[in-house]
């Protein structure tokens, strides 16, 4: 306390000396009061309120102005830039994925088709294997089928000549044996009847 | 002890003679403890964002994120309250936020806190005011006096509801700018007094013996002081938000007067 009683008479006197007037030595005189009593809050002695006021206008005007016009413009850019640089990315990376999901999709299809190709052809080829086979197998048949014929032929053309054989021995055995049983030969056209007669 | 309303004095620094205001008469504008407060402030914001905006980058580093966030806070905090057209006083509630806010700050590492003289935290209240009554007018001519009648009430209710709807909305100003300055001068009311008891009890218990004790209280009263300051860091910030959020909220009412 004793301090500031001490401080306070040279701030209020400067203060009263240089308002001249009514103003000032009211505020002058209202201030001394209020120290006198030694309560009342500093924040009403009213000769200070003026030049607060002035000062605090023009420092936030300047404040304004420079946040308004300079800073927080700039600050609006750069996340405006940021959102748009994200929103970019997305889009971009959306669109690679569709493109992936639709590469993924020819693929698949071509492989789809490389697949059908390869059993048309597999099937192909297996027919056309068969085909020749069973040309060749025809053919290979049709050769021994001849064969078999001819030789069936000869078969039967020697057994046709065995069998004529067969009657003229019979009927040449048949002269001899009648020659030697009744001593007397029969002729040829008697032994070959009676050989039919016989067969 | 200290006297502990000697850290709200104002007192010259600069003498600059009283300028004679025609209506005013004799005006003292001199460079006060306060006026440098309020400068000081104001500087450090400039820097601050100069440093935070001067090559600023898509993805930010420590200081621009601090920024970014103080202005995407207010950015949401106006267009949340007001809707689109809170752009276009963004600027404005950014300005007196973190303007307050500085002060508040300042306050709190140096002697002097101006956002705790009455006449800046009313200058601040006043402009907001006087802003809502231009915007009002501007924008809705006399229908913005529909604010003091809302829609929907039957008109024997309007006798009481009206006066009501004036008395509240001229006591803005005042709720304003008591609210910013009473917690501001209380805050630091209350530290100064804590601080003042350690000193004292210290001084008591200099003097030996039983007097001893008065370590005890004095270590109590520290801890004291120690969470008041913490409290007041919340309340510097808190102040210059509610100031914001408020401004926003009685904006709102000047851009949709009809509305309601």
């Amino acid at each position: 306390m004793a301090v500031q009683s001490s401080d306070a008479p040279p701030t209020h006197d400067v203060s009263a000396a240089a308002p001249t007037g009514e103003h000032g030595d009211a505020y002058a005189a209202g201030t001394e009061a209020e120290h006198a009593s030694g309560g009342g809050l500093p924040q009403f002695e009213f000769q200070w309120w003026a030049g607060q006021i002035f000062w605090l206008l023009i420092i936030f005007a300047v404040l304004y102005v420079l946040l308004s016009k300079v800073f927080l413009p700039r600050l609006r850019r750069v996340k405006d830039e940021r959102a748009g640089t994200i929103a970019t990315a997305i889009e971009a990376a959306r669109q690679v994925q569709a493109e992936a999901a639709g590469q993924a999709e020819v693929a698949k299809a071509e492989v789809e088709q490389a697949r059908a190709t390869s059993r048309a052809t597999a099937a192909a080829a297996k027919a056309r294997v068969t085909d020749t086979a069973n040309a060749r197998a025809a053919e290979e048949e049709a050769v021994v089928n001849a064969r078999i014929a001819e030789a069936e032929a000869a078969i039967g053309k020697t057994r046709d000549a065995a069998m004529t054989n067969v009657s003229s021995i019979a009927s040449d055995t048949t002269r001899a044996i009648v020659e030697k049983l009744t001593g007397k030969a029969a002729t040829a056209a008697e032994t070959d009847a009676a050989v039919k007669g016989a067969a | 002890m200290a006297d502990p309303m000697e850290q709200f004095e104002v007192k010259p620094v600069v003498e600059i003679a009283p300028v004679n205001v025609p209506g005013l008469g004799l005006v003292d504008l001199s460079i006060t403890n306060s006026t440098v407060a309020m400068f000081v402030a104001a500087t450090i914001v400039v820097l601050f964002f100069a440093i935070v905006t001067a090559s600023p980058k898509v993805v930010p580093g420590r200081l621009q994120v601090v920024g970014e966030g103080m202005f995407s806070f207010i950015d949401d905090l106006a267009t949340g309250i007001i809707g689109s057209q809170g752009r276009a006083f963004f600027p404005f509630v950014f300005t007196l936020f973190i303007f307050i806010l500085a002060m508040n700050m300042l306050g709190m590492f140096t002697v002097f806190t101006a956002t705790a003289q009455l006449a800046v935290a009313l200058t601040f209240a006043l402009m907001t005011f006087l802003l809502v009554i231009v915007v009002g007018f501007a924008m809705h001519g006399l229908g913005f006096l529909k604010l003091f009648a809302p829609s929907g009430v039957p008109w024997y209710m309007l006798l009481f509801v009206v006066p009501i709807e004036v008395i509240s909305f001229f006591l803005r100003p005042v709720t304003l700018s008591l609210r910013l300055f009473g917690n501001m001068l209380g805050g630091h009311v209350a530290m100064k007094v804590f601080a003042g008891f350690i000193v004292s009890l210290g001084a008591v218990a200099s003097a030996g013996g039983v007097a001893y004790l008065a370590y005890v209280a004095a270590i109590l009263a520290f801890g004291g002081v120690l969470a008041l300051t913490a409290l007041e860091f919340l309340v510097a910030f808190l102040q210059a938000f509610v100031f914001a959020v408020l401004t926003c909220v009685y904006l709102n009412d000047a851009v949709h007067a009809g509305d309601h």
